[in-house]
Formats: C-alpha cells, sequence, structure tokens
C-alpha cells in the first residue's frame, strides 16, 4: 500500500466519520430557534427515566419548551458561575440540601416567597427564605443483619461509636455528600469536638476502607464482610425491587432502620429539592413548573424509579418503600447541612475517614 | 550567532501553542494566584503528603506492571514464531478501547465481595467474607492494576517498534555466538531497547495521573480524587487548582524523563532500515507457554472485563434505551475533536522541524494539556467562559469542548507524528527545498505523503482517547450533545451500574475498531 493510499484512507475514515453523523437528532439548541414558544431551562442533577417523561407532560400541560442539562451537581454550579449573567438556567433541580445550599452559596439561586409553595411544602422541607423548596424526601439509615443485631443496639447514631461494633461497619467515603450532610447536622447537634470523636470511633469500628457506593455496602453484608452499614433508603428499597433475584435475596437477608440522634430525637431527614435561578427570566414560570412537580402526579413520577418519599403527605408511595420503617424528622433546619459542610468534611479527614 | 528574526512562519505554531497551552495556563495562574485561605491550610497541613504519596505508589506500582505485561510480550511476539503469534502481536493492543473508568467499573463487579469470584469461593468452601484473603481491589494497587491493564498497550507498541527496529547485526552476532535466548533478552534486547520502552511507560504514566474516573470509583485518595474532593466538598474551585500545580509537576517530570530516556538511544541506531528480525520458531512447549502468557494477558486485560459487561447487559435486559443518538453525538464529537487535536499536532510537528527549541517548547505545552486532569482543563475553560460574558450553550459549548480536546490530546498526536518524523533523513528536507518546492505544495506533496503511516496512527489515537473522555465533556457539552460516556457516569453515580453497563460496552466496541486499524497498521508497517 502506498503512502497515498494511507492518505486516502485516514481522511475518508476522518471524513465519513463526520458525514455519518453530522445530522444529530436532538437540535443543539432548539432554544435560538425563532417560535412564540416560551423556553423553561432546567438544570438537574438527575437522571431518570421517569423525570424525561414528567418533563413531556409538563411541555405538553403548559405549552413550553423544556430544555434540560444533565450534570453532576459540583459541575452545573461551575457552569452557571462562568455563565453568569447570561446563564440560561430557570430552575435548578438536585438531591441533597447540601447540594442545594452550594447553589445558594454561590449566589445562584433566589428566594422566591410564594403561597403555593409554601402551602404545599413544609417548613422544615425548604430554606428559610425562600431559596429552595423540597420535592421528595431520602433517609440516611442502616442497613444490618438481623441474625447478629436487634433494632434496639442500633437505635441511634451513637451506638455505632460502641466498640461492640468494632470491625462491624461497611460505609462510603466521607467526601460523599450524604455523609457530609449527616456529619453536619452531628456538627450542629453536639458540637465540632464530638462531631469528630464520633467519626473517629466509627473509623476504628469499620470492617473495610471505605470503598463503592451505598449499594456496595449492603451487599457487602449479605456476602459477610460486615453487619452494618450506613445507607440511604432508596438504595435498599431498589435492591428488593431489582429484578433479579440475587439483590433481592440481598434485600430480604437485611432489615432497614433509620437512627435516631438520641431517643426521641427524631432522625436525619434529606430532600431532593428545586431552586429558580437568580437569573430565571419568567419566575411564574419557574413557580408553575415546581408548583406541578408538587402535584400527585408530579410527586409520582418523581419518586417513582427513585424510590425516595414522597414530599406531599397523601400522596402513593411507590411500590417497595412500605418496608421502611416509620421515623420522625429531627425538625433540624435544612440550611445547617450547608453551612456545616466544610468543617464536616475537615473532621472527616482529621478523624481518617477516607 | 543567528539573530533572531520574527518571520511569519512562526505565527501558525504560535498561535497553536497559545491555544493549546491557554487552558492550562488559566488553571496554573489561578491556582497560583489563589487566596490561601483555611481549605488551603486544612489540605496542606493534612492532606497535601497522603494524596501525593498515594498518586506517586500508584504510579510506580502501575509502571511496573505495565513493564511485566508489555514488554515480555512485546519480546515473544517481535523475535519468535509461536501458535497465535499473529493474532497475539494486534489483539494485545485492544485494551486501549477500554476507559480507566469501565475497566474499573467491571473488576470491581468481577472482585468485590459480591461479585461471581467470591460469591463461589463462598459457596464451595461454605466459609463467610471474612474466613479468607482475597486481593482488594478497591486499593492503591487495585487501583495501580485497572490503570495499567488499560495503558500497557502504550508500553507494548514501543516495546515493540524497539525490538524490531534493533540492530540485526547485534542480535545476530549474540546468537551466533550462542547466547541462550535468555541471556539475549536480558543482555542485548532489554538494554538497547530499555530507553525506548521508558519513554513509552513515561507516557502512559503521565495518562495514568490525569485519572479521575476510576481512581474515584475504588476510593483511592490520590490527587486527581483531591482535586475534585476539594472543589465539590469545599466548594473550593481554586484550591483545587491549587492542587492540580502538584499534578501537572509529576506529569511534567515524567515528559523530562520520557526526553532524557530517548535522548540516550540515539547512538545506538546506526542504520535506518527498518527491518524484522528474522523470528525463530519456538520449541513445542516454549510455545505454549508463550501463547498461554499472551493469552492470560489478553483474557487479564481485554477478554474478561468485556466478557462480564456483556454478561451484565444480557442478564439485566438493560437495553431499554435507545443509544443511537448517543453513539452518534459520542462519534461526531469525536471525530470534530480528533480533526482539531491533529491540525494542532501536524502545525506543532512540522513548523517545529528546524528549531530544537521551539519543539521542546511546544511538546512541553502540549504535554501539560495532556498531563492535566480534564476536570481541571474544564475549570480552566470555565474561566474563560466567564471572561467572555457568555452562556455554555450551542455552537460556543461546542467550540470550548472542542478546544479542550485539542488541549488535552495533542500530545498523543504530536508523539506518533514526531517519531516519524525523526526516521527521515534530514536531507530529504533539504533536497525538496533544493528543487524548489516550498510552502503549501511542499506541505502536501512531501510532508504529508511522508508523515502518513505516523498521521494514521496520530488520527486513531486521538479518536479513541477523544471516545473514552468523560470530566470535559460533563462540564462543556451543550443541552442535548450527551455522549457514552456520559451515560454511563449519570449512571454508575446513580448506582445504576446494571444500566451504565451497556454505554460502557458501547464506548468500548465503538473504540475497537479504530484500535484494530491502528494494530492492523503498526504490524503492516513492520512488514514493510
Amino acid at each position: 500500500m502506498t503512502y497515498r493510499t494511507h492518505m486516502i484512507v485516514g481522511l475518508s475514515l476522518l471524513v465519513g466519520a463526520v458525514a455519518a453523523c453530522s445530522n444529530p437528532t436532538e437540535p443543539a439548541d432548539s432554544a435560538t430557534v425563532a417560535e412564540p414558544q416560551r423556553t423553561l431551562t432546567l438544570y438537574s442533577a438527575r437522571h431518570y427515566d421517569s423525570d424525561k417523561a414528567l418533563y413531556a407532560m409538563f411541555e405538553e400541560q403548559a405549552g413550553v419548551n423544556l430544555d434540560v442539562r444533565e450534570s453532576r451537581a459540583d459541575q452545573l454550579i461551575e457552569t452557571m458561575k462562568a455563565e453568569g449573567d447570561q446563564s440560561p438556567a430557570d430552575v435548578i433541580i438536585t438531591a441533597d440540601a447540601g447540594s442545594l445550599w452550594r447553589f445558594q452559596d454561590a449566589g445562584l439561586t433566589q428566594a422566591v416567597a410564594s403561597d403555593d409553595l409554601s402551602a404545599a411544602v413544609p417548613q422544615n422541607y425548604r430554606q428559610s427564605q425562600g431559596h429552595w423548596y423540597g420535592l421528595a424526601r431520602r433517609l440516611r439509615g442502616i442497613a444490618y443483619d438481623p441474625a447478629r443485631w436487634s433494632a434496639e443496639d442500633l437505635a441511634t447514631w451513637d451506638k455505632l461509636a460502641e466498640e461492640d461494633k468494632s470491625g462491624e461497619i461497611c460505609v462510603r467515603s466521607s467526601s460523599n455528600i450524604y455523609n457530609l450532610s449527616l456529619m453536619s447536622e452531628i456538627i450542629h447537634r453536639y458540637g465540632a469536638d464530638d462531631a469528630q470523636a464520633w467519626a473517629t470511633a466509627i473509623v476504628g469500628n469499620m470492617a473495610r476502607n471505605p470503598q463503592g457506593g451505598d449499594t456496595d455496602q449492603i451487599r457487602a453484608i449479605a456476602a459477610g464482610e460486615c453487619s452494618i452499614a450506613i445507607v440511604n433508603h432508596y438504595y435498599w428499597v431498589r435492591l428488593g425491587a431489582s429484578e433479579k433475584e440475587a439483590d433481592r435475596n440481598v434485600a430480604t437477608s437485611t432489615t432497614f432502620l433509620v437512627p435516631e440522634f438520641s431517643e426521641g430525637s427524631g432522625s436525619h431527614v434529606n430532600i431532593t429539592g428545586a431552586a429558580i435561578s437568580a437569573t430565571a427570566d419568567d419566575v411564574a414560570l419557574a413557580e408553575e413548573f415546581i408548583a406541578f412537580l408538587l402535584t400527585d402526579t408530579g410527586q409520582s413520577y418523581l419518586t417513582r424509579d427513585t424510590k425516595e418519599l414522597p414530599l406531599l403527605d397523601g400522596s402513593a408511595l411507590p411500590t417497595g418503600v412500605e418496608n421502611v420503617p416509620e421515623f420522625i424528622a429531627s425538625g433540624t433546619s435544612l440550611d445547617v447541612y450547608g453551612e456545616n459542610q466544610a468543617e464536616a468534611q475537615r473532621l472527616f479527614d482529621l478523624a481518617g475517614w477516607n | 550567532m543567528p539573530r533572531f528574526t520574527l518571520s511569519p512562519r512562526v505565527i501558525p505554531p504560535a498561535l497553536f501553542i497559545g491555544l493549546v497551552g491557554l487552558p492550562v495556563l488559566v488553571a496554573v495562574y489561578t491556582g497560583l494566584t489563589a487566596g490561601g485561605g483555611e481549605t488551603w491550610d486544612h489540605i496542606l497541613n493534612n492532606r497535601l503528603v497522603p494524596y501525593t504519596l498515594t498518586t506517586l505508589i500508584v504510579l510506580a506500582v502501575s509502571a511496573v506492571m505495565m513493564l511485566g505485561l508489555a514488554v515480555p510480550a512485546a519480546w515473544l511476539t517481535s523475535l519468535y514464531e509461536f501458535p497465535g503469534r499473529r493474532f497475539f502481536s494486534w489483539a494485545l493492543i485492544l485494551p486501549l478501547a477500554m476507559p480507566g473508568y469501565v475497566m474499573a467499573y467491571a473488576w470491581a463487579d468481577l472482585m468485590g465481595v459480591a461479585g461471581p469470584l467470591q460469591a463461589s469461593i463462598r459457596e464451595m468452601t461454605g466459609w463467610s467474607a471474612r474466613d479468607y484473603w482475597f486481593p482488594n481491589l478497591f486499593s492503591a494497587p487495585g487501583l495501580a492494576f485497572v490503570l495499567a491493564s488499560t495503558l500497557f498497550p502504550y508500553v507494548y507498541i514501543t516495546a515493540r517498534a524497539a525490538f524490531t527496529m534493533q540492530s540485526l547485526a547485534t542480535l545476530e552476532a549474540a546468537r551466533s555466538l550462542g547466547t541462550p535466548p535468555l541471556g539475549l533478552f536480558w543482555k542485548v534486547g532489554l538494554p538497547v531497547a530499555l530507553p525506548t520502552i521508558l519513554a513509552g511507560v513515561s507516557l502512559a504514566l503521565m495518562e495514568a495521573a490525569a485519572d479521575y474516573g476510576a481512581a474515584d470509583f475504588l476510593g483511592v485518595q490520590t490527587l486527581g480524587v483531591g482535586i475534585v474532593r476539594s472543589w465539590m466538598s469545599f466548594g473550593q474551585a481554586d484550591t483545587a487548582a491549587r492542587l492540580a500545580l502538584m499534578l501537572i509537576l509529576i506529569a511534567s517530570a515524567f515528559l523530562i524523563s520520557a526526553r532524557v530516556f530517548q535522548g540516550q538511544r540515539g547512538s545506538q541506531q546506526t542504520s535506518k532500515r527498518w527491518l524484522t528480525p528474522r523470528r525463530t520458531p519456538l520449541p513445542a512447549i516454549w510455545g505454549a507457554a508463550a501463547s498461554l502468557l499472551c493469552a492470560s494477558i489478553l483474557l487479564l486485560c481485554f477478554a474478561a472485563p468485556v466478557l462480564r459487561l456483556i454478561w451484565l447487559v444480557v442478564e439485566t435486559r438493560a437495553a431499554t434505551q435507545d443509544f443511537w443518538p448517543l453513539l452518534r453525538t459520542t462519534l461526531l464529537l469525536g471525530a470534530m475533536g480528533t480533526l482539531g487535536a491533529f491540525t494542532a499536532a501536524l502545525v506543532f510537528t512540522l513548523a517545529t522541524k528546524r528549531s530544537g527549541a521551539l519543539r521542546f517548547g511546544a511538546r512541553m505545552v502540549a504535554a501539560a494539556g495532556y498531563a492535566a486532569p480534564g476536570v481541571v482543563l474544564g475549570l480552566g475553560a470555565l474561566y474563560i467562559l466567564k471572561v467572555s460574558g457568555q452562556a455554555l450553550s450551542g455552537s460556543i459549548a461546542i467550540g470550548f469542548l472542542l478546544w479542550i480536546y485539542v488541549s488535552r490530546f495533542t500530545s498523543a498526536g504530536v508523539e506518533p507524528l514526531q517519531s516519524t518524523i525523526d526516521r527521515l533523513p534530514k536531507s530529504l528536507d533539504d533536497a525538496t527545498r533544493s528543487l524548489g518546492v516550498r510552502g503549501v505544495r511542499q506541505l502536501f506533496r512531501v510532508d504529508l505523503p511522508l508523515l502518513a503511516p505516523g498521521a494514521i496512527a496520530a488520527g486513531l489515537i486521538l479518536f479513541v482517547e477523544i471516545l473514552k473522555e468523560l470530566p470535559a465533556t460533563l462540564m462543556l457539552r451543550p443541552f442535548g450533545w450527551d455522549t457514552l460516556a456520559v451515560q454511563a457516569h449519570a449512571y454508575a453515580t446513580d448506582e445504576r451500574l446494571p444500566q451504565a453497563t451497556l454505554p460502557s460496552l458501547l464506548i468500548v466496541l465503538a473504540g475497537l475498531i479504530p484500535v484494530i486499524l491502528l494494530s492492523w497498521r503498526l504490524s503492516r508497517t513492520e512488514r514493510t
């Protein structure tokens, strides 16, 4: 083969690749097409097919076009900071109050005093000035081996720090937002010194170095590597609802429990929530969208795949969630999860929680 | 002394150097000028040393593993004939199509405490997970294995090139003097090829140092993970940029050592003729052993993880979503990014042909981009976007994304082009000029045809690298431009690995085509 044919092959490969895909079906920016239709731009840190179905319903119902950018929350923040006044974002959806607070802290959200939203969302599930509103609830709790422990043994977070749990705990990395938010509430209740001592004791009781996600911790119980896993409730529920028999067996061989901080103090509850961006053009439309997510339809689609708990009291539970035990929320202001976040990471680092 | 004159010929390379270097420069500048503050103090006092040490340990272990995987296989396939040699000689490059994070998903699933290997141990013995020892993938050596198994083909390619290009005379002389095969390897083959091989290792390590996806998934506290943590948990993008300086520093050290190693080999290459030494047939038993070794490497670094992914896709029937648009976007971005990075690499190589200093500068700039994690370059791009006062959408977003691809990967294109040029006699250039062929005519009639073999390799490597790219694509892509890597990552972070397997597998399959073309091309050049 000559050099010339090499060149031809190489170039035609490139040209072919460009030609074969020069026609992406999804328009790059349909927003710029001159149409009278209104556009709402959503920055979301969620990636669920049921969300997409829900968005399509809103598009039809409200007669608007919905542009969605899905990415990790931290990257959405940097994108919005970089875009500044030019940001097309109208609504932000992300899991965890600690994550919502990061948007607020960066000045990317606006306080909205909406009667509709305030009426729908109880006070302890929204930001105090209306910067963000809860859409669904999530519990950080404990999955455990019922052959090894009783619910009594694990009723409070303190009990995980006791010596008899040595070598029994599985938990993920400390940089995970769920751990940071839990630690933030512990700092809020007991102060930095006690919080660090608690984290140090947990590190001492770990069966292995923090690794993997929440699901991996539950699987490790079934495999016998540890007997206690600190996890969010929906990972346990999803295993129970899995198509794989092995996954369902993992769920049935473990029990889920929502510990309190101390007896009668209530439990750590977190949210998935929505915020209206500081640059939103059409605040009324953004409010309409969030209100739509807080209808029965919205709630059922938001929680169907995620297995979160609906925020509205009357809404039907997604299948499998009925196995999660009753709990009482601690009522701590969600603002705390954000305000103590950097301190939480610092204390985790000092405690040696990787 | 020649007076320095600013000729118009300097402008294109200077522009391209600026283009490639700007995102890194912005990141470095941000790192240097960022206010210290509490977060930086904390990281400096408590985390910097562990992050750096872990990174260095991972890189060191990974280097040893890459050498162990690549060098014996390259030696055997270049100098000996054994069953399956022709197949192995190209198939051993296939792991290049596996992104590190996909390799990590697959092996974590295979080797995890709940995975099939450990489960069958427990089933057979009736033990619990605490009754036996099993290698832990979620550790620094585990990460080193994952990185080595995806990056060793770079070392394999350079090692093969070094072995096949060795002076025939030396090897034949040693053979005729009765040097046994092992002696031939340790006393002649390896010492002569070592500088080239180590240069290959250095470049592979730069890529390994920039990893974030695999380290994050396996929970190993490398600098790459630390950078993202200081950004996410502390909300300090500036501190992240500062931490990235350390990584760029380590990578520059690799680049400089690669250059030093490459410089050492000059005197060894007396003949410019590219001849493959005659391959000695191995006796039956040794031939079988050689086949077994190559097969095990291929199984470990490619077949086992890919088969596991296929199994997971089939088992969970995860193919509910239409992946065609994702595949198309992936290929389109890959093609456009390749075109951009290739042009930059070509300009770098051709325009700096006559100036050693300019060449070194250009390669340093390209290498700094190659060594910087995609996250850091993405942050650099966002700073530039901020200054420009634009929104990250439509063609602006695509422009930024392609820019970062160019900044990040030009180096991967420069290396094969440069090595092709290095093999051409200098007199060729003078001859061209004496015949009055210059400028654009010289480019199309002389330079490009001569560079073709290197150019095809460069294009294919760039295409595969860009297909696998995750962090920058995640940060900068516009609405509706999700790639397979983005989708796989989204599912994996949601702990829905079954759904993540299909897009992961498609990335591997899309990457396989250029990788196979690449190995086909490499084996052809060896035969000419």
